[in-house]
């Protein structure tokens, strides 16, 4: 077997003893999890990463880490593949392999804490080898029955430390949370421990003196260390962690390393080598799985950051590599691309203000709130109004050392507003919902700025007690039962499983499965994403061992939303029916919005605007009350009138046209200049 | 008696298209008639000639008397052939077609007549020594039904049904004493309604019961052979969807009871062309009851086909030509086993009619398969008729075989897409091992509901790929979309 050394099925002591026996040190591959994540929207799918098992089979690796984290929930959102299908896919492509996921503690793979029971029920039933487990508070008491359930069934149980630099989180403290992991597993010989530097801002002192520090209490402890690349300096700390003592180190694939993933594995080979430390690697394998990526990465191109580059002020900011791309991709879904820089700013200044780890679920907290408060700015005051609000932080972190009786009062007003309009995951972090904050709770004045008048009260109600044990536990048959009749038929354990992590996200993946079947996992990438354009442009795969064929005939044109398009299926031509969004556009605009007028009635516009005034255009300014459209229904006039004075943005109907209830009539603008503002809704989304 | 140069076939789908194969091989011209919706039917392009016979509802169309015997006399036919269904036992019809100086290929109108009526039936089969389920005819009330039940001793659960009745039509179980009043007024609703006719008989119910019945041929001249049995046991709804031959649930010795029983009778009412007796086999005592006699060509006559080696449908024409029957009793010799299915449109689960246009059609084949289908790929299946658009059959040395040929049938080779149809069910029957041990009743269906639909495969690679390609087809015109 060459360089296998640790294989499933060996139990934890007996994994632990082989890397402890290793002369050297061995490699976790994150190219099937943490790079796709980091550098491509986790969109690296099934299809192509499946190329790379066989050389992983071979190559001995320590694991691949193949599940969880964010893989987990946009595989199904967006991959539309089943964490399932891969497991059961790897196992049988790769059975030399230690199969390991990233899990968040009580969060698991979403993002809020899940009752005990459901997090008994889902890991007990999920068949993964090595379990990376890590808490974004570096709160011990939540890993518990993770910990419990894993080291039970006979897993390798990997308690991770979140790690960053900061000045109140020194060596001290982790070999606080160390001690702790220590005493949770009962010692060091079924265990080993991560060291999470999830932003990547471990220098070569920081690391050596805490991996050193951590080896004189637990010789026997087995460390690996995971670092991300962004600030440019990752090699040489990894080569540091080495010669410290870490036993294990995360690395991917050099093909598919851009900026915010993990150093390449040839690459640091070659490092180790050359510095004498010898890796248990067959490096001609692991050559070729670099070349195999060659041959797909290309179509993921779409999926990469938009800011391309190292950057060293990721040691300020200490947004997660993993949380790079979804941050991007919700600004530019959001439209605020262009104040990334901003909400870096003011991350860097609200993660010494509340102090705890950037890594899911608190970098989807900061990164919430933080781009919350800069749109909100943006959007009341423009960009100058963000910068005021930087200006603002600056001073009072930086100058004032956050003393807020020394900021002027209209400052102090300004800051006791700041998180007036958190998201609520915010506030139930402060309030420790999710567990107790690192290093204690924030200032009073953070809870004045976030709940108002009643902070006293929300303080007293705060929690110091995990959520495993504040959380009440979900009637799981209830939950099946919901489930079941959501779909209108029985559902499988794996579906429930899914529905237990995301309720909403699993039906409509179960849904799409239903409709498009194994669409996801037989169509290469290019197909998947842009599917054919011309006539006999054709798909080739296998399917439950034999050959088809789908080739493009004709697409016709649309018809009232609809198209029709015919496809050779293994050479017999089918028509198939495709409804288009067009059908839903022509649909009738709806009044939602405050400012959007509706129709109170059915009927027909007769008249726009009113016999005093005559008709009116885009631009005019109507007053509140006044008429501004009629409309005729079962030979009555129904006036409509302006809800407030406002300028007309657009009007929608033309006279005499027929309008249904609630059809949109005018766009208005109001004028006082109401704070209404449309801050994007930012979502909890993979980071 | 003339020849028959061309005939009209007085039908559609399945039977209109079995009958006009058989004219094709004896060099019958044939002339189709076809409603409004059939106007690109199947049995019109098969016909060489085909005529408008009316709209939709069959009273326009397939059931309008006069309109179809002016159409033979105006295409010059020499005699009309019913086929099954529609008018096929409909006596008047059958003297209107002779009066009309047209042959009509079936048995006597007198005794289309006399068969009709359950109550005469069932006396003549008496008369014939044929046994009847104990039975009292023309009920009048509730109370004679309860006195008749105390003086012959019979039990619940009993059969109400309409004495002109078929089809499961005006037919109720009555399981207890309080549901018969209420079961009463309902067979006698039916019964009026379907047949015009509330006339009402009561029998006993036999437990367990098998639906077995002997194809019988006779000639004008007196010759009158039967060609064995078929097996109908497995019913929904008390209509047959899976028929064989021969019978497994009797041994030869009760085989030439039934069968000599049948030509008894068949000889006694003066039968002639094809027929059946129907009887129900008491699988516990071994006895067998007279049900009723089929005065036409049977759907599931193919297997009897299958196991004679004999053209039933050849035969019907050469007796209405008045030829004297080619063989003797002697001459019947049965070789193979033979199973039919029924291809209905309709869910497999619900039993709702399924209609719409067959947007792929794929027709079983390999050795041991006959296929008699109504449809064609891309034909409509309309709404105002029968659901039957297929008959597969299998055949085979023995009944596992034949079992396994129809497996096959089933399972690789029939394909129909854009309407649903039952074939997952039969296909869940014919792998039930009650059935395949031949432990199985009417109520076969019901009592195994549950099991059957459990056995429905879920998937199949081919209807998934057209899964992916619905996706490719949507992707190519939509582009890649947001939630990719």
């Amino acid at each position: 077997m060459g360089y296998v050394f640790v294989k499933p099925g060996m139990s934890p002591k007996e994994i632990v003893q082989k890397v402890r026996d290793l002369p050297g040190v061995c490699l976790v591959s994150v190219g099937m999890r943490d790079a796709g994540q980091s550098d491509y929207k986790n969109r690296l799918r099934m299809y192509d990463l499946k190329t790379l098992a066989p050389y992983y089979n071979e190559m001995g690796l320590f694991a691949a880490e193949c599940h969880g984290g964010a893989r987990w929930h946009v595989g199904i959102m967006n991959r539309r593949e089943s964490p399932f299908e891969e497991i059961k896919l790897l196992r049988e492509l790769m059975p030399n392999v230690l199969l390991q996921t990233l899990i968040r503690e009580t969060n698991m793979w979403g993002y809020r804490p899940y009752p005990k029971n459901i997090i008994e029920y889902v890991v007990e039933r999920v068949d993964i080898d090595v379990w990376r487990c890590f808490s974004f508070l570096n709160d011990v008491r939540n890993m518990r029955t993770v910990a419990e359930v894993v080291m039970k069934k006979g897993k390798l149980f990997e308690p991770a430390i979140s790690y960053t630099v900061a000045p109140w989180f020194d060596t001290k403290y982790y070999l606080k949370v160390v001690d702790e992991i220590i005493d949770l597993c009962g010692g060091t010989d079924e265990i080993v421990l991560c060291i999470k530097d999830m932003a990547g801002v471990g220098t070569v002192t920081s690391v050596t003196e805490l991996i050193d520090a951590i080896k004189q209490k637990y010789p026997d402890l087995v460390i690996n260390y995971h670092r991300h690349i962004t600030d440019g300096l990752a090699m040489p700390v990894l080569l540091a962690a080495a010669k410290a003592g870490a036993k294990i180190i995360d690395v991917e694939e050099d093909t598919l390393v851009r900026f915010y993933g993990h150093s390449p594995i040839l690459g640091v080979e070659a490092l180790f080598r050359e510095h004498g430390i010898p890796v248990n690697l067959d490096r001609k394998l692991a050559e070729k799985a670099v070349e195999k990526v060659r041959e797909w990465i290309r179509d993921y191109e779409w999926a990469e950051s938009p800011f391309k580059g190292f950057d060293h002020m990721v040691t300020r900011h200490k947004m997660p590599g993993g949380a790079f791309p979804s941050s991007f991709e919700q600004a530019e879904k959001g439209g605020f691309l262009h104040l990334m820089p901003y909400i870096l700013q003011v991350m860097s200044l609200y993660n010494q203000i509340v102090k705890y780890f950037d890594v899911t679920p608190g970098s989807q907290i900061t990164w919430v709130t933080c781009s919350g408060i800069v749109n909100r700015y943006a959007k009341e005051k423009g960009e100058e109004g963000v910068k005021h609000v930087i200006k603002l932080l600056k001073k009072f972190v930086e100058e004032k050392n956050q003393d807020l009786s020394a900021m002027e009062p209209e400052e102090q007003e300004e800051l006791l507003q700041l998180f007036r309009q958190a998201p609520g995951d915010f506030k139930n972090l402060i309030l420790g919902h999710y567990g107790k904050l690192p290093i204690g709770w924030p200032d009073d004045w953070v809870y004045k700025s976030a709940f108002g008048n009643e902070w006293e009260q929300k303080i007293k109600e705060r929690k110091e007690t995990s959520p495993l044990e504040s959380i009440p536990d979900e009637d799981l048959d209830a939950l099946k039962n919901q489930l079941e009749n959501e779909l209108g038929r029985p559902s499988s354990e794996e579906e429930f499983i899914l529905y237990l992590m995301h309720p909403k996200d699993a039906i409509d993946f179960i849904k799409f499965r239903e409709k498009y079947g194994d669409a996801p996992l037989v169509l290469p990438t290019k197909v998947w994403r842009e599917v054919l354009k011309k006539p006999g442009d054709k798909v080739e795969f296998e399917y439950e061992g034999k050959p088809y064929c789908i080739e493009l005939v004709s697409i016709g044109t649309e018809s009232d939303g609809v198209v029709h398009v015919v496809l050779k299926v293994n050479n017999k031509a089918r028509v198939f029916e495709v409804k288009t969004p067009r059908a839903k556009k022509e649909e009738v605009r709806k009044a939602t919005k405050p400012n959007e007028v509706g129709a109170p009635i059915s009927g027909t516009v007769w008249r726009i605007g009113n016999p005093q005034r005559g008709t009116l255009k885009v631009g005019d300014i109507v007053h509140k009350g006044e008429e501004i459209a009629n409309l005729e229904s079962m030979k009555m006039e129904n006036p409509v009138l302006a809800p407030f004075d406002a300028q007309i943005v657009e009007i929608c109907v033309k006279l005499n046209q027929m309008v249904e209830e609630g059809q949109l009539l005018f766009v208005l603008q109001p004028l006082e200049n109401v704070k209404e503002t449309n801050i994007p809704k930012i979502e909890n989304l993979p980071h | 008696m003339k020849e028959i140069k061309k005939v009209l076939i007085a039908n559609r789908g399945v039977p209109a298209v079995r009958v006009m194969n058989t004219c094709r091989d004896k060099r019958i011209k044939t002339v189709a008639i076809y409603s409004t919706p059939d106007r690109l039917a199947y049995h019109v392009f098969l016909a060489d000639e085909a005529v408008h016979i009316g709209e939709a509802p069959p009273h326009d169309s397939y059931l309008n008397m006069e309109k179809i015997i002016n159409t033979a006399l105006e295409k010059k036919c020499d005699a009309i052939h019913p086929g099954w269904g529609f008018l096929a036992e409909n006596p008047n019809f059958a003297e209107m077609v002779e009066d009309a100086g047209l042959i009509w290929i079936g048995p006597p109108p007198r005794v289309i007549r006399l068969m009709g009526d359950k109550i005469k039936a069932k006396k003549i089969a008496q008369r014939a020594n044929v046994p009847a389920i104990p039975a009292l005819l023309k009920v009048k009330s509730v109370d004679d039904i309860l006195e008749w039940m105390k003086e012959e001793e019979i039990e619940f659960p009993i059969m109400i049904k309409a004495a002109a009745g078929g089809g499961g039509k005006g037919m109720v179980r009555v399981e207890n004493k309080e549901e018969l009043s209420i079961a009463f007024e309902k067979a006698k609703s039916e019964a009026k309604k379907s047949f015009g006719d509330d006339t009402l008989l009561v029998e006993k119910y036999i437990k367990g019961g098998r639906h077995i019945e002997v194809q019988v041929c006779a000639d004008k001249h007196g010759h009158i052979v039967h060609l064995y049995e078929r097996e109908c046991t497995i019913q929904r709804r008390n209509q047959k969807i899976l028929e064989e031959a021969p019978s497994p649930s009797i041994d030869e010795d009760l085989r030439q009871e039934i069968c000599f029983t049948a030509v008894r009778l068949m000889r006694e009412i003066g039968y002639y062309s094809a027929g059946t007796v129907e009887f129900l086999l008491d699988p516990q005592t071994k006895r067998f009851y007279f049900l009723e006699v089929n005065t036409r060509l049977q759907v599931e006559h193919g297997v009897t086909e299958l196991i004679t080696g004999l053209d039933i449908v050849s035969l019907m024409f050469d007796i209405a030509e008045g030829k004297e029957l080619p063989f003797n009793q002697d001459d019947i010799y049965p070789n193979r086993h033979a199973i039919e299915v029924r291809i209905n449109a309709e869910d497999p689960k619900t039993f709702n009619p399924s209609f719409g246009t067959i947007t792929r059609l794929e027709i079983p084949q390999g050795p041991g398969i006959r296929v008699a289908s109504g449809v064609y790929e891309g034909a409509d299946v309309p709404p105002y008729y029968d659901s039957l658009i297929m008959l597969v059959m299998s055949a085979g040395a023995d009944r596992n075989e034949a079992i396994r040929v129809m497996d096959r049938a089933l399972s690789r080779g029939l394909r129909v897409e854009g309407v649903k149809t039952i074939a997952p069910l039969l296909l869940s029957i014919i792998r039930h091992p009650e059935f395949i041990a031949g432990n199985f009743s009417t109520r076969f269906i019901e009592e195994h509901f549950q099991e059957l639909l459990a056995m429905f495969k879920e998937k199949t690679a081919d209807d998934e790929v057209l899964k992916i390609a619905q996706y490719v087809a949507e992707i190519s015109v939509l582009g890649p979309q947001n939630w990719m």
